[in-house]
């Protein structure tokens, strides 16, 4: 479960100033996965980023009583000049992988389908390749919640419903907060939806609600 | 599926485990980046330093004249020197790019600004003291006595000097990342440390009035003691005191430390 309490957040320097999220109070139950939707700039990714404990909040706490992973996105998080199996090395000892290292390898590369590239630097990834290794290396882990930004977007169909069975299959111990544009992928993977608006966020049990909701407050159909 | 046995250790890591995982990753990672970078790494890594030596001793031997040095040979004496030279500025200077060059890997919530600069620190000063024992057999090699007279008092020294140089390296590396032109002041300055530290003309032939203001670099006083150390017969300036030295790297460490704590999330967010 995680708790989000009087969340404020804005973004400081020459530029920032407003407020982003505006008294945010949210709970994710466990075990049930949520889509967050809005406009761009809404502040989805601020949230799923304050969600990951890559942020801080201005005001407010955020208490995470499970496993939550990074948010699995398309930038950072891997180092352009080493090759895949480093990164996924790496990865794997910042959190506390040491005998089993061989098999998490095995697992991500099994996942991830990207064959010889996977010796190769991260920088001659194509983003899909990205993708499928940023998510075959989160799902190697046992995490209760996983953060997803946009990964799946650029997904070919083969990869997408690859994704979408690792999730069911894991339905009943751990789920899915994600960020995505993509109405398909929301309705597949998701139970319940997060509409932000103007730095508010509104709860939806059901994610189809959520989305028309969406609709309907975005001007046209 | 059954293979989904989970290599994720269940229970939490205690704070401590979670920061000896990061500081061992993130170790391996840049001993790596910094030897494989580019064919030529290792090369530069020996030859930069090298090249130095051989133009300090072209131009002290056909343009000063002198290569006299009071109780040491010119040679030794300016590898000593430069060598000690080199770690501190390494460690000074190095930790300042951490944080932007790391900016991608704070995804992973487990890495705070303070650790890849710590781990440059730490990797700078083992390769630059690797860099330092092959000089010294390069030197024996080429039949220069580079025997140390005390060599655990050289020992200590040049801890000291990675010591200073990592507790500036802290406080510098906080500094420019709230503000990025002083980087390169930073940077700027360490040319004229490298004369105001006495590595290229011995302190004492400067004159003495400006010995006594050059005593405030806390540099010299490291550099001076391991040459004094290093030489038996080392003729050295009155004042050189270790204490002076380790006020310095104590007191900039530990302000470093605290504004590290102070600005996380500001130097995460840039």
């Amino acid at each position: 479960m995680i708790e989000i309490r009087n969340l404020y957040k804005r973004y400081h320097g020459p530029f920032g100033g407003d407020w982003v999220l505006k008294d945010i109070n949210l709970t994710f139950p466990s075990n049930v996965s949520v889509g967050l939707i809005g406009r761009n700039g809404a502040g989805k990714s601020t949230l799923l980023r304050l969600i990951g404990g890559m942020d801080f909040p201005d005001r407010g706490v955020i208490n995470r009583q499970a496993r939550v992973s990074w948010p699995i996105g398309l930038a950072g998080g891997f180092k352009g000049s080493m090759t895949g199996r480093q990164n996924v090395k790496f990865v794997a000892r910042i959190h506390g992988v040491r005998r089993d290292l061989h098999k998490l390898i095995e697992r991500v590369q099994d996942f991830a389908e990207i064959g010889k590239s996977f010796d190769e630097p991260v920088s001659t990834y194509s983003s899909g390749m990205r993708s499928r290794l940023a998510f075959g290396l989160s799902l190697a882990f046992d995490f209760d919640v996983y953060l997803s930004d946009e990964a799946t977007a650029v997904g070919d169909r083969a990869f997408k419903q690859k994704a979408k069975d690792a999730f069911n299959e894991r339905v009943n111990s751990a789920s899915l907060i994600m960020v995505s544009h993509g109405e398909g992928i929301l309705k597949d993977l998701c139970q319940a939806g997060v509409l932000l608006e103007k730095g508010h966020a509104t709860w939806f049990d059901d994610i189809n609600d959520a989305i028309e909701h969406y609709h309907n407050t975005s001007g046209k159909k | 599926m059954s293979d989904m046995t989970q290599p994720m250790p269940h229970e939490p890591r205690s704070a401590m485990r979670v920061t000896w995982d990061v500081w061992s990753a993130m170790t391996l990672r840049e001993f790596i980046a910094r030897t494989t970078a580019d064919r030529m790494a290792w090369f530069w890594m020996i030859f930069e330093p090298l090249a130095t030596i051989g133009i300090m001793i072209f131009l002290r031997t056909y343009i000063r004249g002198s290569r006299h040095i009071a109780g040491a040979e010119f040679i030794p004496w300016l590898i000593v020197g430069l060598m000690g030279f080199y770690i501190f500025k390494a460690c000074m200077t190095q930790p300042m790019g951490a944080i932007d060059a790391n900016k991608g890997l704070f995804t992973y919530r487990q890495i705070a600004p303070i650790d890849p600069v710590l781990v440059r620190c730490w990797v700078e000063g083992i390769l630059r003291s690797f860099i330092f024992l092959l000089f010294i057999l390069i030197a024996s090699l080429f039949k220069v006595d580079m025997t140390a007279y005390h060599a655990v008092g050289v020992l200590l020294d040049w801890l000291s000097l990675w010591a200073l140089g990592s507790g500036l390296g802290v406080l510098f590396s906080v500094v420019a990342g709230l503000v990025p032109e002083a980087g390169r002041i930073i940077k700027m300055l360490s040319f004229p440390l490298l004369i105001l530290s006495g590595v290229i003309f011995p302190v004492t032939y400067f004159p003495h009035q400006a010995q006594e203001y050059m005593l405030y670099n806390p540099i010299l006083h490291g550099l001076e003691s391991m040459r004094m150390n290093y030489f038996q017969y080392y003729q050295s300036i009155q004042g050189i005191d270790m204490t002076y030295l380790w006020y310095w790297a104590l007191t900039s460490m530990a302000l470093g430390l605290m504004m590290h704590i102070h600005f996380a999330p500001r130097l995460k967010m840039r």
